[in-house]
């Protein structure tokens, strides 16, 4: 089978698409399920230049996140069969063999490209403004919102009934923004906080969702509501801010933290819990998760570029040759 | 009457101790309160400096919350009758007249040393440990916990049913930490973190209490539970720690400012709520108001001396002369 592999840290120009032998008929507890879709996202790229939080040994295979169908079904294994849809973890390979736990079963007709592509974007947005609090009513400052996790945010956002102030880098990006929902969209290309303090009558935003750190987030502390909460969500800048602790004591604000890799370890059943209201809202479409590129298994290097050049709004998806 | 003021900024030494008018009969919907007891605090210091978020024009009278009796009552005042035991704002001068709803009635029987003493520390450290979201069983650590905010966070925490460790910094005032009831008593004269560590399995605490800041903030963020809380007291070390966004997000932690008058200002329900708690705290033998030293009025630069030396446990008081 064809697979796309990290053979030494780099760039998506380092990757490798090979042959390699299919995997051995599922052990006890084990099935097969043959991938279909995988989904790309900003920290894929940082893992293949061992710039991320948690370092994989190599070789290994690019991605995690996919889509596919149950294939075989071990000794053992009850709860699932052939031809089932699953989520799991396998990356930018044709089929893989895993364990039973690692599976979760997807609702029968829902798409398996829109499944791919939303599970760590939509669990990152919803597990953090849970973290945050976010309470109906309150204003959601999302940035980098044409980006995967950021996109996410504002659905997620407008489903537990914020009103969302979006921001992003084009006006390209703002249109598909604006279709997800969000109440206003500033170009922060000319900064964001005089507008933020406008569209709230001088209070700033109650829940500011930053991917971006940096710049983004020193700024984020200057129109931030009393009360408010600043979830740090990543650091696509490349530089985490320091957060002056009298600037959040003035202000009555918090800056939260939060790892969803952490929370599936510490809170396996509220991590289970979300995913099945992500799925229920994915299947009643009360969410919508939005793909702005496909491409084959063996142009997953171009996939990777196209994150690399910001091209990807939402999501970049990897199906099959 | 006596007053003791502010008349420039700098030091305890440059007060002045002098008599001036009477305040006059207090008017529609006045009261007239005799002072007896004074608290003073690390916040007068600053204040006499010049060095506090809050800027009083000069001169200003030292000191904010005190404890007494109602003198006489002005005409519209239903609640209040001659001789009932109130707090009241006035600081050191003997008698006050105020706005009937800016005093707190005393319930019978209790102490006004301890009521003048601890209205602030306590306010702030039940608002602190609600804005952490303390859970009963949770570790907490209480940094500076000979100071008034210090001690009366463990006493609360207590009262809240978490495990305290307190920090102080000598043998004498953690024996009074550990009367108040603190689980385990640390002097961080040589740091803390290896010892919150030990007391934990190596989890770190849950909830931290800083009112010290500085380099105290910046090792606390390496003995933090996951999902843990720290609260941005105060800054009694004299420099505000900077809050590095990458290990709030590593350690999936949350850093939280505030300040209780923000509270009165955003929230005065809750304010009332607590006060009131913290009254039938106080009528009820709950909770423990500690007082190291009372000093009389004319030598109030003697308390705020105290202070700046770091002699005070718990609280000093300012008694007539």
């Amino acid at each position: 089978m064809k697979g796309v592999f990290c053979e030494k840290l780099g760039t998506p120009d380092d990757l490798v698409v090979r042959e390699v032998d299919d995997p051995a008929p599922p052990g006890e507890g084990e099935v097969t399920v043959a991938l279909e879709a995988r989904g790309l996202g900003f920290a894929d790229l940082l893992v293949i230049a061992g710039g991320y939080q948690v370092q994989r040994p190599l070789p290994f295979a690019v991605g995690a996140e996919a889509a596919g169908r149950i294939t075989e079904v071990g000794p053992g294994v009850t709860g699932f069969e052939a031809g089932d849809p699953v989520w799991t973890d396998g990356g930018c390979v044709e089929r893989i063999v895993t364990r039973v736990e690692r599976l979760t079963l997807l609702p029968a007709g829902v798409d398996l490209v829109a499944a791919a592509a939303f599970r760590g974007n939509y669990s990152t947005a919803l597990y953090a403004l849970q973290r945050g609090r976010l309470r109906a009513g309150e204003t959601l400052l999302v940035h980098g919102a044409a980006g995967g996790v950021g996109l996410a945010a504002v659905d997620v956002g407008k489903l537990m009934g914020a009103r969302v102030i979006a921001t992003a880098g084009t006006d390209e990006k703002l249109e598909v923004v604006g279709a997800m929902g969000a109440d206003h969209l500033v170009n922060y290309t000319d900064g964001f906080r005089e507008r933020v303090k406008a569209l709230t009558d001088g209070r700033g935003a109650d829940v500011i969702y930053d991917p971006v750190g940096g710049d983004v987030f020193d700024e984020s502390m200057r129109c931030i509501a009393p009360f408010g909460r600043l979830l740090i969500i990543g650091f696509t800048s490349g530089r985490p801010a320091l957060a002056k602790t009298n600037h959040l004591l003035i202000k009555d604000a918090e800056a939260i933290g939060l790892r969803i890799d952490h929370m599936l370890v510490h809170e396996p059943a509220w991590a289970r819990r979300n995913d099945r209201a992500l799925l229920g809202w994915l299947a009643s479409g009360r969410i919508r998760p939005h793909v702005s590129h496909r491409l084959p298994l063996s142009k997953t290097p171009e996939a990777l570029r196209l994150i690399a050049g910001r091209k990807v709004i939402g999501k970049v998806v990897v199906v099959n040759d | 009457m006596k007053g003791v003021f502010c008349e420039t900024l700098g030091t305890p030494d440059d007060l002045v101790v002098r008599e001036i008018e009477d305040p006059g009969r207090p008017g529609e919907g006045e009261v007239a309160v005799d002072l007896e007891v004074r608290g003073i605090s690390y916040t007068d210091l600053l204040m006499v400096a010049g060095r506090y978020q809050v800027k009083p024009d000069l001169p200003f009278v030292v000191g904010g919350q005190a404890a007494g009796r109602i003198a006489e009552v002005g005409p519209g005042v239903g609640d209040f009758e001659r001789g009932d035991p109130v707090l009241a704002g006035g600081g050191c001068v003997e008698r006050t007249v105020t706005r009937a709803d800016r005093v707190t009635r005393l319930p019978e029987g209790v102490d006004l040393a301890e009521a003048a003493s601890f209205g602030a520390n306590y306010a702030t450290a039940l608002y602190a440990l609600q804005r952490g979201r303390l859970l009963v069983g949770e570790t907490l650590l209480v940094h500076g916990a000979a100071g008034g905010v210090g001690l009366a966070a463990v006493d609360v925490g207590k009262l809240m049913g978490a495990r305290v460790i307190a920090t102080a910094s000598t043998a004498e005032k953690l024996a009074v930490v550990g009367q108040m009831g603190a689980d385990h008593l640390i002097d961080y004269t040589d740091g803390f973190r290896e010892q919150v560590k030990a007391l934990t399995d190596d989890r770190g605490a849950d909830v931290i209490y800083d009112p010290v800041g500085g380099d105290v903030f910046d090792e606390s963020m390496r003995c933090i539970a996951p999902f843990g809380r720290i609260l941005i007291v105060g800054f009694t070390g004299g420099r505000p720690a900077l809050a590095k966004t990458n290990h709030l997000l590593i350690k999936d932690a949350e850093a939280i400012g505030f300040t209780i008058g923000a509270l009165e200002r955003h929230d005065p329900e809750w304010a009332e709520r607590n006060r009131r708690t913290i009254l039938d705290w106080l009528a009820s033998g709950r909770i423990h108001p500690y007082i190291s030293h009372r000093v009389p009025l004319s030598r109030t630069a003697d308390a705020l001396k105290l202070i700046a030396e770091r002699k005070v446990i718990g609280k000093v008081v300012v008694v007539n002369d």
